[in-house]
């Protein structure tokens, strides 16, 4: 199997933009063209991650894509959801040894659609479950609610997680919300669908993310600095919400592909840092533990401990994360390329004291998660 | 699978999702160029292609589209069909329509600007002697222009 | 960009009954073709590795990112799943995400699966939502679209219009005798050349009978490794060449009468399979064809006939049923359009060609066999060849 290596990527700011979808995609990539020094054509293909069509108003999003991603008359495809299923196509694409170099785009323009949960009551099926008004927070605030009561996490313990994202996202440019922020201000601000919180949960964002891969060879060309692709794995679960027990997701056994694909053990001491996809707080508490970086249950002693935070013993979300900006379908492959710039040492402000040889990036959404993927990236 | 006597049913819904799209530098000053009953298109330094509607970029070349021209407003069919079916948002008092793709004189590409009018085109075979492969036409402007994609009422046949 | 590290083989294909089927619920329509693949091939889903999904835009059925709500009818759960959707060329995108995942060695065996239901919801008003509403608000729905082209194309080579009737009208006869030998198909019903050629207009020079029927479908096909392939089925089909190209978003940036897509994804697929004279050595064609007049053009952009001259081919009867290389035997998209599923099903029925599985549809000795789809605003296409050697 060949070696498949991200050569270098580029990310828009999560602010809303003014620029049109069109000019607000070109600039990333023109970005990541110009930083590789290579131009559009010379790429062997172009993988992109668009919304559905309810996400951004536009049907078959390749037609409109197409220009601003670079691919005219490029082998090309489209990932829909989470643009880490685009990642994984493209490094297939490299594995497979068809192409020496793929690139990747995600795009969303959130200041431009109505809110996620309009779109996201869109997932039900007509029949049974939308006449009841699930989206992904009414499903996330039932994940929560569970979570509380099986292992007595605190309110506290998740909205930590929001004054440390949120944190950390005042050092970084992109992020899209800003905001010193203080447990109070989490605990005191409205119960939207109770037991979450309006800060508990994510904004809408725009982001792009350009992403250039490479096989091995071509990689070392490419850049002193590739950052390897060690693992990924990916899982689907079960449509109703009722046939799962909401603690036990498909994230574990997207985990366990990707750690034995790059042969980790002991993940919790082998991966030096995670950007772990976190739309609502309480979420990341509980996939640290989905991915072994805790014990189960252990979620909100982990967060206690300073475990995750910046200058900790395993850092998440040194980028602030999905509640600091949140393009619903690039956010997973924001996850891979911040995780890539702190190997890289690449970050910026938000750069971690502590030398990054292994990382972890996961993606999610659907109702608790209906889908998870997990890439290992490594030095 | 179905063993009792019941006929599988259907529900009806209705979905209506609202956007508010960002139009951007380019496409806002194209717009501006309507409002004057201009129309304005972009050049490419690297393939020299000038294209309408005005790009941010070169597709091809991908380079910026910075140089703004000012096109003709008169220009050759390129394409053209003769649409006699109904279809969501376009009802029967609508049709028959003929929309047109045009090459208008000092660009590099064809644009489906919109419709040709001016004479009877509910008359197929009147429509099929007027509208030819190669044939000219010019825009007729909406008194009112307004700024968007439909202030081109028409478009008229010069030859 | 080299030639694929692994083999890749068909190893099973299903279909379901194609047409209006508002006696099954979407998942259950999908849940009908997954059951005849896995009768066809023998295996079950513990087999699988990995699933890959495909449709149209939600907006054709109503529920967005559909990949959740079909999750159990596509067996997908524990399982690694890929949504690829490229539009009109999703059923060839779909198959080519499997190839590619089995060719990187991650995957021995992938289930693809595509999908429509395109009674659920309003086709046309989805594909009016391709073309952005500040640029081209105006851009009329699919048939105003291909329509446009057909008469570009026309214009361009200066083509006859009589003529290129007539040649469509054949076209039209024979994918539609071909459907009556399909007994899936969708619409099934002999049609003369009169009455194509006098069918009400919907869109000149498209008539009636040029045009596909919306229909409520599903197609699955399993790709496996050399490895598995040989250790499960009898007679694998294998992957010879595939290619995928795009064009830009607005149409009149490029030529489409000379239709660059085709070409270069075409050529892409003969140069991996090793083929040089398409026509000779290509046994049976399915070809993606929503509009007769499509068809003309893509006979010519495959390179099965030198630009301009496909109607003087179809009209010596070359592409018909007894003719050299015949197309569409299945009755092809003029018949069927369960769009999702659409590009699968010319796979599919290449994959059946070429291991003498197609039933009344055999073209004699099949061996070698294209597959294609297009979609977008005259923007995509996709070509793969099967072939019954390795
Ligand atoms: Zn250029």
């Amino acid at each position: 199997m060949r070696k498949v290596g991200i050569v270098d990527v580029a990310l828009s700011p999560g602010v809303g933009s003014s620029l049109s979808l069109m000019e607000f995609t070109y600039k990333p990539v023109k970005e990541v063209l110009d930083k590789v020094g290579i131009k559009r054509n010379e790429v062997d293909a172009y993988v992109m991650a668009s919304s559905d069509v309810f996400h951004s108003g536009l049907s078959c999003a390749n037609s409109f894509d197409i220009d601003a991603t670079g691919a005219f008359m490029k082998p090309m495809a489209r990932e829909e959801g989470d643009s880490i299923k685009a990642f994984i196509y493209a490094s297939l694409r490299i594995m497979s040894g068809i192409y020496d170099t793929v690139m990747v785009v995600t795009l969303i323009k959130g200041s431009e659609h109505p809110d996620n949960d309009t779109l996201t009551s869109c997932f039900a099926d007509p029949f049974y479950t939308r006449p009841l008004g699930i989206q992904e927070t009414t499903a996330a605030a039932m994940q929560k609610r569970l979570y509380q009561k099986r292992y007595g996490i605190t309110d506290e313990q998740c909205a930590k997680v929001v004054v440390k994202n949120l944190g950390n996202a005042l050092r970084n440019q992109n992020a899209h919300i800003k905001k010193r922020v203080t447990v109070e201000d989490v605990l005191n601000s409205k119960k939207i669908c109770h037991p979450l919180r309006a800060m508990e949960c994510a904004p809408k964002s725009d982001g792009v993310c350009a992403m250039l891969l490479a096989s091995e060879e071509k990689a070392r060309e490419l850049t002193d600095k590739p950052v390897w692709l060690r693992g990924f794995g990916s899982s689907m679960d079960t449509f109703y919400l009722g046939d799962r027990d909401l603690l036990n997701t498909q994230l574990k056994n997207a985990a366990s592909m990707a750690y034995k694909m790059a042969g980790i053990k002991n993940p919790a001491k082998e991966i030096d840092m995670a950007e772990i996809s976190e739309p609502y707080a309480f979420q990341e508490l509980l996939r640290c533990e989905e991915l072994g970086l805790c014990s189960q249950g252990q979620g909100g002693s982990f967060i206690d401990s300073g475990a995750t935070q910046m200058t900790g013993s395993l850092p998440v979300n040194p980028s602030g994360g999905v509640l600091a900006m949140n393009p619903y379908v690039p956010r997973g492959l924001y996850r891979v390329a911040e995780s890539a710039l702190q190997i890289k040492g690449q970050a910026g402000e938000h750069q971690i004291d502590k030398k990054v040889n292994t990382a972890l990036a996961h993606g999610s959404y659907g109702f608790c998660g209906q889908w998870h993927g997990v890439v290992i990236l490594g030095n | 699978m179905n063993k009792r006597n019941e006929k599988p049913r259907t529900l009806k819904s209705v979905l209506r999702i609202p956007y508010e799209m960002a139009q951007g530098p380019a496409w806002t000053h194209f717009f501006e160029g309507f409002k004057q009953k201009k129309i304005l298109g972009t050049k490419c330094n690297e393939c020299g292609r000038v294209l309408i509607p005005a790009r941010p970029f070169c597709p091809r070349c991908f380079e910026p589209m910075e140089e703004w021209v000012e096109v003709a407003q008169e220009g050759t069919i390129v394409t053209w069909s003769y649409v006699n079916y109904t279809y969501f948002g376009v009802t029967a008092d609508m049709i028959p329509q003929v929309p047109v793709t045009v090459k208008l004189d000092g660009t590099d590409c064809g644009w489906w600007g919109g419709l040709i009018g001016g004479f009877d085109v509910k008359n197929f075979d009147l429509v099929n002697k007027k509208v030819k492969v190669g044939g000219r036409i010019k825009a007729v402007w909406r008194d009112k222009v307004e700024g968007n994609m439909y202030d081109i009422d028409h478009w008229e046949i010069i030859k | 960009m080299g030639r694929m590290g692994r083999a890749v083989a068909v190893i099973g294909t299903g279909q379901t009954k194609h047409g209006r089927r508002d006696d099954v619920s979407y998942p259950d329509l999908v849940r009908e073709a997954i059951q005849a693949v896995f009768e066809d091939a023998g295996i079950t889903i513990q087999d699988v590795d990995a699933i890959v999904y495909g449709s149209m835009p939600s907006m054709m059925e109503g529920v967005a990112f559909n990949h959740f709500y079909m999750a159990d009818a596509l067996r997908a759960v524990g399982k690694p799943l890929l949504r690829t959707e490229t539009c009109g060329s999703t059923g060839q995108s779909i198959a080519q995400t499997g190839i590619y995942w089995v060719a990187s060695g991650m995957a021995d065996i992938v289930l693809v699966v595509g999908s429509e239901k395109q009674h659920e919801g309003d086709a046309q008003a989805t594909m009016m939502t391709i073309p952005d509403k500040i640029t081209l608000p105006m851009v009329g729905g699919a048939p105003v679209a291909f329509s446009m082209q057909s008469r570009e194309w026309m214009g361009y080579f200066n083509i006859d219009e009589a003529k290129a009737r007539e040649a469509a009208a054949i076209v039209s006869v024979d994918c539609h005798d071909g459907g009556l030998n399909n007994p899936l198909a969708h619409i099934q019903m002999k049609v003369t050349k009169e009455e194509v050629m006098n069918a009400k207009i919907i869109t000149y020079p498209v008539r009636l009978l040029d045009v596909c029927p919306s229909s409520d479908g599903a197609c699955a096909v399993l790709f496996a490794s050399k490895d598995k392939a040989r250790k499960i089925c009898k007679k694998p089909a294998w992957v010879k060449g595939m290619g995928f190209r795009g064009e830009e978003y607005y149409t009149g940036d490029s030529n489409k009468a000379v239709w660059q897509s085709t070409i270069g994804a075409a050529q892409e697929a003969y140069k991996q399979a090793g083929i040089t004279d398409p026509r000779k050595e290509l046994d049976v064609a399915e070809i993606y064809n929503p509009f007769t007049y499509h068809e003309l053009m893509f006979m010519e952009c495959l390179g099965l006939c030198p630009p301009g001259e496909a109607p003087d081919y179809v009209i010596d009867g070359v592409f018909s049923p007894d003719g050299e290389l015949p197309c569409n035997p299945s009755g092809g998209v003029l018949c069927t359009n369960c769009i999702g599923a659409t590009g699968l099903i010319r796979l599919a029925e290449a994959a059946r060609q070429v291991t003498g599985k197609a039933g009344p549809m055999q073209v004699e000795g099949a061996k070698l066999a294209l597959s294609h789809a297009m979609g977008g605003l005259e923007q995509f296409n996709a070509v793969t060849i099967i072939g019954s050697k390795l």
